[in-house]
């Protein structure tokens, strides 16, 4: 009986990880890619294992293409955004929890109707409303532009950490002399702290990784985020540079990292709040 | 706030001492009559204000918008329009390329829906055991989902490749095919291919969510069932998969919504193609808009979209109360 | 001296009446039990008075000012929930100065405040752990510290004790009435569980439904229920009730209760019963005497606890519970005589439930003399 059950276990490792090893492989072999010299790359029939291992992809990609103009601009936009939506949100999602007004399950419910709406129902108003506001081509222009899924999803996600904060905490905190705005920065907040950090994260994340909105507000280069400018820089040539382009995916990843190496917890934690958006 | 409403409920004992008459309750249920609860309500309100001006001007707004842009003609390089009310519909609902494009979307979603929730489930299923280095397996297959779709895509486009891909390289040497496979430029490899690449990229939310539910399953219906004779596979029908039912139904019902307006990955794997055989609503609306010009078409487009999505969830939210009667 | 008054406060949720009105004058300095059942509304009640829950009607005054629309930190209460709600994030020392630090009392001025609540509640050690190092009866006292740093006008305590074990329930209540003693605040306190109320209060307001059945002392409460809930609810083992009938036989008034015809004291009952009235009767287990007596009963029973044994014995269809000494001899199917103390029965209206017993002078407190009220 012990045996067969240490088999069933050693079954499942094999099993478990084979798979983790196939679905890991498409991101092993981006590293492997980048890192390959040019000559190696080339090859036919193309070698699984390299034979020499080579920086000249990430120097190339740095020295000699807009790329680091790119990742400023992800940087500026993926933080901007998050934290305009995490302030906004935060203060919403306490008002749908902890207030009572009217309208405000009706709120909720609009809320969580908006995180269904395709994206592409709302690219041409917006872009017609930015080259209204002159705002086109602008980093702005995608900050704005973003908080339509970014925000939604926050709200949703904050809502059901700020729940879990339980009620009493708020009431002493009341009842020993804070108003309500006071016990909420000194009990809230610092209670829904980890849910805010994982909101923030997710947001971050959403933002980073956005590509048609960037697509059609944004057209020149001074402005372009890395998931458009690295699809433009690369496929316009005549040649496509794959090394390239796999040095660029792995540096695009980077924040994505060292998310996952550090604040894996947080990513989880918010899994379990309420679901992420595709 | 239950057990105050119970006290409530709980019979009164009838005291007759007051002959005062009973106060009629107004119509909104929350007495704002006291200033307290006003002061309460007005910073409640005040707190939500930024959200809703927020969510009014960039999707109530352009919402209502793109209903009206639907109604005319637009030339997108000079912004310039005029009105056709409903013929932009009559066109579009009368287009082979509707119909087709929406039948492609369905392909897609059930395609890739289907993959998604087999290989999550499977997954689930998989880390909800004692595996050696667990959490670290955990990030490798959540890892996928929190990826740029440009990164999965130029992975997999390179995967992908005729010449230098390593998929066509792989099978030939196993001698499966002599040649290497056109991935991407031929149907039905197209469809299936983008199906795939979906799976791979979204099915960790799916292996997320059932394994959180997995793991609050108590042990003891496996004993009992263990017990009364079921074997792996009836445990796993008779005992998981009915705890699991709740799980999958919100799962299936947010993954079929997300991946029938997806439109990062399609766009970039194929571009629609070839010929349009991948062409799904979304990419037509992106094409009409910024390839064709034709804005007030693209609208109709989106809003056409957006009509078959609602009737969808319409359909499933009478199935479902159907079912809870 | 701060007194709270509740003039006619009624609470409703949407349709739902939780109070339907409530009068209550608690003087300055009692210790009053608001004792009831679950979902009587003795909670909303003290939610009510510290702000945390608004009347649909009515007012609430705190000394001779109304309440009702001051926020909980304007009221200048302190408050002990049933959780503690103590904060996670900050140390018991934070945590007992937050009201100092909410109240704009002066840096300098902190630290006494915080080490003299300490001090009063054993606390010294502890006060530089968080929360969730302490045990539950370290986080009651952290939570009684946090309430009594300011000195408010009144104390708020919401099932504090009921989180503890049987052992430290029992010592936390002593702790309370001494500090009662000590602080002479007036101190408003929920709770379900009548011996708590009973060895602290000076007054209870017994609550049943939303509605006050009977505000007055322990022993007016114990000797005297205003009514049949109250007979029922106050007392382990409970009374025991039965329904019977009341008439008038030559002057004197006899209790009929199902094959037992008693005669009563004739001045027992405050009004003369023209006809047969129908009563619900209630007499406590040790007003009931076994071994003599005219009555003829057949126990059912016997559960003996060591320095007593509460006996069930059957009289026609009546079953009246009994405490017994602990070393009396008695066993179940025995047929033995018992009496009822007369003067100790408990009469009450069958359909009001109201009391009927005419009761002259209060009796005096035997047990503890108390502010006088």
């Amino acid at each position: 009986m012990i045996a067969a059950r240490r088999s069933t276990t050693i079954l499942a490792n094999l099993v478990t990880w084979s798979l983790v090893f196939l679905i890991s492989f498409p991101l092993i072999w981006m590293v492997v890619t980048s890192l390959r010299p040019q000559t190696e790359l080339f090859q036919i029939p193309p070698t699984v294992i390299p034979r020499s291992i080579t920086f000249e992809h990430y120097v190339k990609l740095l020295v000699e293409t807009p790329f680091l103009r790119y990742f400023l601009n992800s940087m500026i936009l993926a933080t901007s955004t998050t934290i305009v939506v995490v302030v906004v949100g935060t203060l919403g999602a306490y008002s749908l929890v902890r207030f009572s007004y009217r309208g405000r399950e009706t709120l909720a419910a609009l809320v969580l109707f908006t995180y269904l709406l395709p994206s592409v129902v709302l690219i041409i108003p917006l872009y017609l409303m930015m080259v209204k506001l002159g705002l086109a081509n602008t980093l702005t222009s995608l900050v704005i532009a973003y908080t339509t899924f970014a925000l939604p999803y926050a709200l949703w996600l904050l809502r059901s950490f700020m729940a879990g904060v339980p009620e009493d905490l708020e009431s002493a905190a009341l009842v020993d002399g804070a108003s309500r705005i006071g016990a909420f920065v000194d009990v809230i907040l610092p209670q829904a702290l980890p849910g805010i950090i994982s909101t923030a994260l997710f947001t971050f994340i959403l933002a980073w990784n956005e590509y048609l909105y960037a697509l059609v507000m944004v057209n020149s280069d001074q402005a372009r985020p890395l998931t458009t400018g690295v699809m433009n820089m690369l496929i316009t040539s005549f040649n496509i540079e794959w090394s390239l382009l796999m040095a660029a995916s792995v540096m695009m990843s980077i924040p994505l990292i060292i998310i996952f190496a550090f604040l894996q917890s947080y990513l989880t934690r918010g899994f379990g709040a309420g679901g992420v958006k595709g | 706030m239950t057990c105050r409403r119970a006290e409530a409920a709980s019979a009164a004992f009838d005291q007759p001492s007051h002959s005062e008459p009973p106060m009629t309750i107004s119509a909104s249920q929350h007495q704002t009559r006291n200033p307290l609860e006003r002061r309460y309500a007005l910073l409640g309100v005040a707190l939500i204000a930024p959200t809703v001006l927020i969510l009014c001007a960039v999707i109530v707004y352009p919402l209502v918008s793109a209903i009206y842009l639907s109604l005319f003609s637009i030339y997108t390089p000079t912004l310039k329009g005029s009105w056709v009310g409903l013929d932009n519909y009559v066109q579009v609902f009368g287009s082979s390329g509707f119909w087709n494009a929406l039948g492609t979307t369905v392909i897609w979603t059930v395609g890739t829906l289907l993959l998604q929730i087999v290989f999550g489930v499977a997954m689930a299923l998989l880390l909800n055991q004692n595996i050696l280095f667990r959490s670290l397996a955990r990030s490798l297959v959540l890892f996928p989902y929190f990826l740029s779709t440009v990164v999965a895509v130029l992975i997999w486009r390179w995967l992908f490749n005729d010449l230098y891909g390593i998929l066509s390289h792989l099978l030939i040497q196993l001698g499966v095919v002599d040649m290497p496979v056109d991935w991407l430029g031929k149907m039905p490899n197209a469809m299936e291919s983008i199906i795939f690449v979906g799976a791979w990229k979204f099915f960790p939310f799916v292996v997320i969510a059932v394994l959180a539910r997995l793991q609050t399953i108590p042990e003891q219906l496996y004993e009992a069932a263990t017990i009364d004779g079921a074997g792996v596979f009836g445990r796993f029908f008779d005992v998981t998969l009915p705890q699991l039912k709740d799980v999958l139904t919100i799962v299936i019902l947010l993954r079929t919504i997300w991946d029938f307006k997806e439109f990062d990955l399609i766009y970039l794997l194929t571009g629609g193609g070839p010929v349009n055989s991948t062409r799904t609503l979304p990419l037509i609306v992106y094409q009409q808009a910024f390839g064709l010009n034709q804005m007030g078409i693209a609208a109709t487009y989106a809003v056409a979209m957006m009509l078959v999505m609602l009737a969808f969830m319409l359909i499933y939210l009478y199935r479902a109360r159907r079912q809870a009667a | 001296m701060v007194t709270v008054t509740f003039d006619k406060v009624r609470k409703a949720f949407g349709a739902t009446v939780a109070i339907p009105g409530l009068d209550l004058a608690i003087a300055s300095g009692e210790f009053v039990s608001l004792l009831g059942p679950s979902g009587c509304g003795k909670t909303t009640t003290l939610r009510m008075l510290a702000g945390l829950e608004q009347p649909t009607a009515g007012q609430i005054f705190i000394g001779d000012k109304t309440v009702n629309n001051l926020a909980p930190s304007e009221r200048d209460i302190a408050m002990v929930f049933q959780s503690y709600a103590l904060y996670p994030h900050m140390s018991v020392r934070e945590n007992i100065a937050y009201p100092l630090r909410k109240r704009g009392v002066p840096k300098a001025a902190r630290p006494a405040m915080v080490k003299a609540a300490a001090d009063l509640l054993q606390l010294g050690p502890l006060l530089d752990r968080k929360p969730r190092q302490l045990s539950g009866g370290q986080q009651q006292r952290v939570a009684l510290g946090r309430a009594l740093v300011r000195e408010p006008k009144v104390f708020l305590l919401d099932e504090p004790l009921s989180n503890l074990d049987a052992k430290l329930r029992a010592h936390m209540r002593a702790e309370l009435i001494e500090l009662h003693r000590r602080l002479g605040k007036t101190m408003v306190y929920v709770t379900h569980d009548q011996l708590e109320a009973m060895t602290m209060s000076t007054r209870i307001a017994v609550m049943q439904g939303g509605i006050l059945q009977q505000f007055a002392t322990p022993a007016e409460i114990y000797h005297r229920p205003a009514n049949t809930f109250v007979a029922g609810f106050i007392g382990t083992p409970s009374m025991t009730l039965a329904d019977g009938e009341i008439m008038m036989d030559q002057g004197r008034p006899v209790l009929k209760l199902g094959t037992l015809t008693l005669d009563l004291p004739p001045d027992h009952l405050n009004e003369r019963p023209d006809g047969v009235r129908r009563v619900t009767v209630a007499v406590r287990p040790e007003d009931i005497i076994i071994g003599a007596g005219a009555i003829s009963g057949s126990v059912r029973l016997v559960e003996p606890t060591g320095h007593e044994s509460i006996v069930l014995v059957n009289v026609g269809d009546v079953g009246f519970t009994v405490r017994v000494a602990g070393d009396t001899v008695v066993t179940a199917g025995e047929t033995i005589p018992l009496d009822l103390r007369r003067e100790r029965i408990h009469v009450f209206d069958r359909e009001t439930g109201r009391r009927l017993n005419a009761d002259r002078a209060a009796a005096a407190d035997p047990v503890r003399s108390r502010l006088a009220v």
